[in-house]
């Protein structure tokens, strides 16, 4: 009996280079993951030389903001209310100028009731602008 | 009778080069993030109807440790204004975007000062923030 001797070789792809494929596509997907958020809101808020010279001539809404609560002209306000409320006072309103809303924050009112007032306030119109009130250092008498 | 020598053929094997050239590429495009602040801990207050802040110059952002960072390297706030009209220079409407990323928890006599100061330098104020969840 004879055997045929197959002179067919397997052929295999080379594998060498696939550890430095995985290697890269690694490192690819890593940056490509390490992407910071990019999404936001714009916000106009006027110069503080400008503010100044309309203060005098009109008198604006002001919002006062402490750690919890948003008031309107010195009323606190729910925030289910507060559009509907601010839309009303500046309802009569058609210059910019007369849309200013002032806000004033107490010095630890957090970033996100900040930013969740201020959208309330744009929603219903109103222009932002930042009342702070400004650090003194006062020397006492030794 | 000489015996000659046989000359081989050296080569430099050229296999890893197109890997070599890619990682060389995402090295330097990762150097070239100038305003890199990735590496900052804060975590972004929520809010509804974002949009795309689209490309910008200058980042300027309050951590978690309430610490004042501009293009991901710690600063005053009393240079702040005058460190981003430097940066945004004389480039004209529409292209004088600021992104602002504030800690959630951040106070309001940490963040306004660096509001103030964005609008002094004439910059378009971003805040980036977090879609909210429905």
């Amino acid at each position: 009996m004879r055997f045929h001797r197959s002179t067919k070789l397997l052929v295999e792809p080379s594998t060498v280079t696939t550890g430095d494929i995985a290697f890269n596509l690694i490192v690819f997907f890593l940056v490509c993951a390490s992407v910071q958020p990019d999404s936001g809101r714009k916000q106009s808020v006027p110069r503080s030389e400008q503010q100044e010279k309309e203060k005098a001539k009109v008198e604006h809404v002001e919002v006062r903001l402490t750690r919890t609560t948003a008031a309107i002209n010195g009323d606190v306000v729910r925030a289910r209310d507060f559009v509907p409320r601010l839309r009303a006072l500046l309802a009569g309103k058609t210059r910019p100028e007369d849309k200013v809303v002032v806000v004033r924050s107490d010095q630890e009112t957090p970033y996100s009731h900040w930013i969740a007032v201020t959208a309330m306030i744009e929603e219903a119109g109103g222009i932002i602008t930042i009342l702070r009130e400004e650090e003194r250092e006062v020397q006492l008498p030794r | 009778m000489k015996i000659r020598r046989k000359t081989m053929r050296a080569e430099v094997p050229s296999t890893a080069m197109g890997d070599i050239a890619f990682n060389l590429l995402i090295f330097f495009v990762i150097l070239a993030r100038a305003q890199d602040d990735s590496f900052l801990k804060w975590q972004p207050a929520h809010a509804r109807n974002l949009e795309q802040a689209g490309p910008s110059k200058v980042s300027v952002l309050i951590d978690a440790e309430s610490k004042l960072y501009l293009n991901g390297r710690q600063v005053g706030a009393a240079q702040l204004a005058k460190q981003i009209g430097e940066l945004l220079g004389e480039a004209p409407p529409g292209q004088r975007t600021v992104l602002l990323k504030v800690h959630r928890d951040a106070q309001a006599m940490r963040f306004e000062p660096v509001i103030e100061a964005i609008s002094e330098a004439g910059g378009d104020l971003v805040h980036i923030l977090e879609k909210e969840k429905e």
